[in-house]
């Protein structure tokens, strides 16, 4: 066992923040203020990603043949640990890099590849995720939007809810139901479309956590040529098993709520109001938090570099990610309140609104919770 | 980083595992119904194999001893592994063992101090040792679930041990912590056999979200206090040590609580072990200045003392 980082582990994490002091502009803060899904972030990322890809650090973990650089799991966390921490200067193409493109590559026809797959690589590409429906959310099996085959096509009818991205994505990871009722997991299809395809409507809803971060997509006869299916029919609820394991632990939130800590505790020590016995030990219950985040997380990592399947750590990890979000919003909400109106204090909102869907995005922590119940616990499932 | 044991503490490990499914290490109701279990068979065969001496050993090291300390605690029988595995090898490795240790000039009733051959007092401003002549300690009544007992007046003859303060509290921080991992580790395992097994309304009591909520909550926590505990072993930094021993410690008062909830009134009786963790764990958390002062300490580590 052993919790240091390798020389050559902390000479890449060195590169990357390089990277990023040399590429992120003096008014970043404002920038990212916005949210990952926001039109300043989108622009910011088109022009950020090709840098990225142009040094390797794009897709430094894909096959060479697709652009990758043979880097290995940890570097390819440690990179998303740092971007993540800078605010996600990808901005919505950290997707592609974690799962959308792996998937393509994996299940994807030589046509999928070629069309989709370079431009992620060259950080050209913003895509949404449409999953959630209004009346599918946690419970993804029950979604209705429905894809029926018409000759050479589909025709696509049916709504999703709190599409990521869906305002500015040129294409959407479609979920629909080719056969089935709601509930049938073997009824469900990927399709890969094109969001100018006609018949397609994109509202944003006002949120709590940026801008142009959540929609509501509604399809309305869009039609769309078999050849955007990805996989076979019924394959959708296999796939989307393997790419999520692709990321699996999920966004490396603690790494940026470990850093908005360490800037807090900052603010109130040039205050003159750290020293108390009860404000530090918040501050290090907060501390503590951010790092069982971030061993339980590694555990995963580790487990994933040396190509084992992590099981439930990886729910434990994320359950354990949530609440170090939120003990540090929490922290700045109890000590730093007036930094949350007006001011110069970006970070620390930019923090609490990516903190709040932390519980929520990528599977709710209920259900992290139920698994870790039911699969690590063994306990019995529950009674309808 | 990397989270597998090497091949030397996988089977110290392993083996360590066999030892602890043996008939001295299982649990069973003393004749007496007292509150601990102590297991001097267990304990002397830990000993006389060298597992106390891990943490000296290059290829095992303070990482072996702490999860040792975990697993050892899990058990429903009381051992003294902590001080003996991670405090010991600091302070004076030859010191005869069981060990007690003095926080500070605390003149209460002491952990182990009844079956303990030595003391080790971390004092504010020194480290001293001393081994227990016959009959200088005796056991006092105590709502936790270790023998107690408080010296008897005797003048010891106390030895001041090269080490400075702060580290040997730290070394003590990360056994605390390990220990009381472990508690809580045994525990869990212990009321998720009852959850499991125990039917109200027509069906388990573990198929109640509630309770499936609040354990994988608990499994959480205890899984990161492992995790904390043995990289605190591992890098000696005194703020990995306060981090540590802060977050179980918190974790484990609504994992105490949530424990005895669903054992419900069997986990009030003696008959079931369930106390044998908890009441460990009720006094662990108080250790060195509890939760507070520990999360406090993080804070200072950190950013410096104001």
């Amino acid at each position: 066992m052993d919790f240091e980082w390798t020389e050559k582990d902390r000479a890449f994490r060195a590169r990357v923040r390089e990277f990023l002091d040399c590429e992120l502009p003096p008014d970043w803060d404002e920038i990212r203020r916005h949210g990952p899904g926001s039109r300043e972030q989108t622009e910011f990322s088109l022009k950020f990603c090709p840098k990225l890809a142009e040094l390797g650090l794009l897709v430094p973990h894909w096959p060479s043949e697709w652009g990758g650089g043979g880097l290995t799991t940890w570097e390819h966390f440690i990179l998303g640990e740092e971007m993540w921490a800078a605010g996600e200067p990808r901005g919505a193409q950290y997707m592609n890099v974690n799962w959308i493109g792996p998937t393509l590559m994996r299940f994807g026809t030589d046509e999928q590849k070629r069309r989709y797959v370079p431009q992620m690589a060259a950080g050209k590409a913003i895509w949404c995720q449409g999953f959630s429906e209004p009346n599918a959310g946690s419970d993804l099996a029950a979604l209705r939007t429905r894809a029926m085959s018409d000759g050479d096509d589909y025709v696509i009818t049916g709504s999703k809810m709190w599409t990521s991205y869906a305002g500015l994505a040129e294409h959407c990871f479609l979920l629909a139901r080719t056969s089935g009722k709601a509930g049938d997991k073997s009824g469900i299809t990927i399709f890969l479309v094109p969001m100018e395809t006609p018949g397609i409507e994109v509202r944003s809803i006002p949120s709590l956590i940026g801008h142009g971060d959540i929609h509501e997509t509604f399809f309305t006869d869009v039609r769309i040529p078999a050849s955007a299916r990805l996989g076979g029919e019924g394959e959708a609820w296999s796939i989307i098993n393997y790419s999520l394991a692709n990321e699996r632990v999920g966004i490396p939130r603690y790494e940026l709520s470990a850093r908005v800590l360490e800037g807090m505790v900052n603010e109130l020590i040039v205050r003159g109001a750290f020293g108390d016995t009860s404000v530090e030990a918040r501050a290090g219950l907060a501390s503590a938090a951010c790092e069982a985040a971030r061993l339980l997380v590694y555990r995963v990592v580790d487990q994933l570099a040396r190509g084992k399947d992590p099981g439930t750590d990886a729910n434990i990890a994320r359950a354990a990610v949530i609440r170090a979000d939120h003990a540090v919003s929490d922290f700045g909400l109890d000590f730093l309140p007036d930094t949350f109106s007006g001011g110069d204090y970006h970070t620390h909102l930019a923090h609490h609104e990516r903190a709040i869907v932390a519980g929520i995005a990528a599977g709710a922590a209920e259900i992290q919770l139920g698994i870790i119940a039911r699969r690590h616990l063994v306990l019995p499932r529950e009674a309808c | 980083m990397h989270f597998e044991p090497n091949e030397d503490q996988t089977a110290f490990l392993s083996v360590l595992e066999q030892m602890m499914s043996s008939a001295a290490a299982g649990w069973k109701a003393s004749e007496d119904w007292q509150r601990f279990d102590w297991s001097p068979e267990l304990d002397r065969t830990l000993e006389e194999n060298g597992f106390y001496d891990c943490a000296g050993e290059e290829t095992l090291g303070a990482v072996a001893a702490a999860a040792m300390i975990v697993q050892l605690n899990s058990l429903p029988v009381t051992v003294e592994a902590a001080a003996s595995a991670l405090l010991r090898p600091l302070c004076a490795a030859t010191l005869p063992r069981p060990v007690a240790v003095i926080e500070d000039d605390a003149d209460g009733a002491i952990r182990f101090l009844p079956v303990a051959r030595s003391v080790i007092q971390i004092g504010k401003h020194k480290v001293r040792a001393a081994v227990l002549p016959a009959g200088a300690a005796g056991p006092v009544e105590s709502l936790f679930a270790y023998p107690m007992g408080t010296l008897n007046g005797a003048a010891l003859d106390w030895e001041q041990v090269d080490v400075d303060t702060e580290s040997a509290r730290n070394r003590w921080r990360v056994a605390l912590s390990a220990e009381l991992a472990g508690s809580l580790k045994g525990g869990l395992e212990a009321v998720l056999a009852h959850v499991r097994d125990r039917e109200q309304f027509g069906r388990p009591l573990g198929s109640f979200q509630t309770i499936q909520h609040r354990l994988a909550e608990a499994a959480v926590r205890i899984e990161a206090s492992y995790l904390l505990t043995l990289k605190a072993a591992q890098t000696a930094n005194p703020a990995d040590a306060a981090t540590a021993l802060g977050y179980v410690q918190d974790a484990s008062t609504a994992i105490v609580y949530d424990f005895h909830q669903f054992m419900g009134a069997m986990g009030l009786t003696l008959e079931h072990p369930l106390h044998r963790w908890t009441y460990r764990a009720k006094l662990l958390r108080s250790s060195l200045g509890g939760a507070l002062q520990n999360q406090a300490l993080v804070a200072k580590r950190r950013w410096g003392s104001r």
